[in-house]
């Protein structure tokens, strides 16, 4: 312990033996490390996987229903027509199944007509959203069933923002210019990245704010501010109660959970079916091209993957390199004036394995600082790039493991950044300095 | 204590090889006081490095206390020098923003010495050498006698059985120098082996064994000399010889 404590004072006395150079090889490695662990944090939270326990039983299921014929055509459309989600969820095979798409409405307080409502994001959505995303709850539950209901759901920040506090079930709210009232009340909940919305290119957008029923929001004549098509000559903007349901007018996303490889193999063999009595009744005139997506594949399989992202990360790690290449080099001219020293050191008595213990902790003091430094370089650079790429603005936080793995990438990049030199020192000629 | 045999060693280049050391024998007893003279060049420092572990040879044999170094891992020979050898070099090579008492604590610190221990030691080295009132002083702030002291105190307080000094008086001034050759034979009285390269024909003659060496050889006459003990010396000191 002496030992060690005294290979650390060494440590800290070497930074005040040559402050400049010290604090210049620092700064260049604090610059390649923050620059790399602000692309590998946006890298991670893209990339990771969400819900680790069941992402392998999530699945997006496709078919090519449009009616209008094209035989070269043998991608289906990224979302589903109201008849589509219906025609898919009455296979039985899912343990849980829920059609969903994202829109904005405003919402107010009852009453108050004095103040303005104010914008929030909606998610119109089935029952099984919530467990088929492990969406917890706060107050309240989901809702009974998928039939219409004027019962929303919201976000504990939604509740305290309109009414001062969580615990709002029951309450009542005033959604567009009509009356809802509050059957549950979320936990904080943020799935990132948000696959559920990748077929929208949402990944990293945040969470709603209010949750509305499907059937709800038909009645209404709610649509999806996001991706919408329609592929007849219906007129959507009257009586979409009736038009939305019944015609070619595609919003909506739909995901079923398949627990086991042999649900898989049964929903394929359903959505085959499905495809065949739709052919034989005329309305599906185009190539069978059934899509049944993992979760995990989803953004592959939608092309979604950012590439400016890529782009930067790519870009990050050769800067990398290149600051660990420099304050190599400013090592190794600190190092070699310490030669000296370190023969003396030799000569003394000292061990070329009590010497790499003198190193490391140079090492680690090295790494304590350039962390530091490190991550509010990183910080900076991941607010540039949120200004920059408005989209990565949900990906900007930091877990303990992400900072552990941050501390320990530091370490390394810090001893390979003295590898060299200490070995020169190490293993340089006892004599040749000392005189 | 030290044989060597038939020790050779060679700088090489791309174009020359210089022996800087040819067959060297000498044996040197325990207690011996011995002086290594010759012109600059001839290879003294080099036969003070490979005695300290501090180079090593081509050929031949070097034996410390009957076991040979040859093939002994860095973990050894680092052992062999931090609890058998102890360094006194022209420069002093003191760590300058060491205080005294970290100079002389270093080696003891790599023989893994508790606390106690190496506060006694040192307290003791510096009594020896008589700056233990500058215990906390940084090198800079001695003289070049006092600081020469100081790698003294350094190199005894380990408890060395050779003492190796690479022209200790080098730098020094005359008087300064005087102090310093009183305080090595003290030393020596104390039955501590000590081999010093000096250019000083005066230091050469108080040592009790003058050891010649003229390109990178032994020069015989002086190889046979009578090899005084350390209380042999110090009867012809007596004597004023």
């Amino acid at each position: 312990m002496d030992n060690l404590l005294h290979s650390f004072s060494l440590a800290v006395r070497n930074i005040k033996r040559a402050p400049l150079p010290y604090l210049l090889t620092i700064l260049i490695l604090s610059l390649g490390l923050g620059m790399f662990f602000s692309n590998a944090t946006l890298y991670y939270w893209l990339n990771h996987d969400p819900l680790p326990h069941k992402s392998h039983s999530l699945f997006y299921p496709q078919i090519n229903a449009t009616l209008q014929p094209c035989d070269t055509c043998t991608s289906p459309t990224r979302v589903l027509s109201y008849q589509d989600v219906k025609k898919l969820s009455s296979s039985g095979i899912p343990s849980a199944q829920a059609a969903m798409f994202q829109s904005a409405g405003y919402a107010r307080l009852p009453g108050k007509t004095d103040q303005s409502p104010t914008p929030v994001r909606l998610r119109v959505t089935q029952r099984d959203f919530f467990s088929l995303f492990d969406v917890p709850f706060l107050h309240g539950q989901r809702w009974a069933d998928n039939t219409a209901r004027r019962e929303l759901i919201v976000s504990k920040a939604t509740a305290e923002r309109f009414f001062g506090r969580s615990n709002v079930v029951g309450e009542t709210l005033q959604l567009g210019n009509e009356l809802f009232t509050i059957s549950g009340v979320l936990q904080d909940w943020d799935m990132l990245p948000r696959l559920y919305d990748v077929a929208n290119g949402l990944a990293s957008s945040q969470s709603a704010d209010i949750y509305l029923p499907w059937e709800t929001a038909y009645d209404l004549g709610i649509k999806s501010n996001t991706t919408t098509m329609s592929r007849d000559s219906r007129d959507y903007s009257e009586n979409f109660a009736v038009n939305g349901r019944e015609g070619d007018f595609y919003q909506a996303q739909f995901w079923v959970q398949l627990d086991s490889p042999e649900q898989v193999a049964a929903y394929q063999q359903f959505m085959q079916q499905l495809v065949q009595s739709e052919k034989a009744a005329g309305r599906h005139p185009r190539p069978e091209a059934n899509r049944l997506t993992n979760i995990l594949d989803i953004t592959a399989h939608f092309n979604a993957r950012n590439r400016q992202l890529d782009a930067f990360a790519l870009v990050s790690l050769l800067f990398l390199l290149v600051c660990l290449f420099n304050a190599s080099h400013l090592s190794l001219n600190r190092y070699l004036a310490s030669q000296y020293e370190f023969g003396l050191r030799r000569a003394l008595g000292c061990s070329r394995g009590q010497l790499q213990q003198l190193i490391l902790a140079d090492v680690a003091v090295s790494a304590c600082l350039a962390l530091v430094l490190s991550l509010a370089v990183a910080a900076a650079a991941m607010t540039l790039i949120s200004s920059l790429l408005p989209a990565t603005r949900n990906l900007t936080s930091w877990n303990p493991v992400m900072v552990i793995t941050m501390a320990g990438t530091a370490l390394i990049a810090c001893y390979l950044v003295t590898l060299y030199p200490a070995l020169r020192a190490s293993f340089g000629s006892l004599n040749r300095q000392l005189k | 204590m030290i044989t060597l045999t038939n020790l050779s060693k060679i700088f090489r280049t791309e174009l020359i090889e210089t022996h800087a050391l040819r067959d060297i024998n000498l044996q040197v007893n325990e207690g011996e006081f011995a002086a290594l003279t010759g012109p600059s060049g001839s290879g003294k420092s080099t036969l003070l490095n490979i005695l300290g572990t501090l180079e090593n040879f081509d050929s031949g044999d070097y034996q410390l206390d009957g076991k040979s170094v040859k093939g002994l891992s860095d973990a050894a020979l680092s052992r062999l020098r931090n609890e058998k050898i102890g360094f006194i070099f022209q420069s002093f090579n003191l760590i300058k923003d060491f205080s005294i008492y970290d100079n002389i604590e270093l080696p003891l610190r790599y023989r893994g010495l508790k606390v106690a221990e190496r506060k006694q030691r040192i307290d003791n080295a510096l009594e020896l050498v008589g700056l233990h009132a500058r215990r906390n002083y940084l090198p800079g702030q001695l003289s070049g006698g006092q600081q020469q002291r100081v790698a003294i105190a350094r190199a005894i307080a380990g408890e060395p059985r050779i003492l190796l000094a690479d022209e200790p008086t080098g730098n020094l001034d005359s008087l300064m120098a005087r102090q310093v050759m009183e305080l090595l034979e003290q030393i020596n009285q104390r039955g501590c082996t000590i081999l010093m390269v000096t250019h000083d024909p005066e230091q050469a003659r108080r040592a009790g064994r003058h050891i010649q060496i003229i390109d990178g050889q032994l020069h015989d006459s002086m190889l046979y000399q009578p090899m005084a003990t350390a209380t042999v010396r110090a009867q012809a000191v007596a004597q004023g010889v």
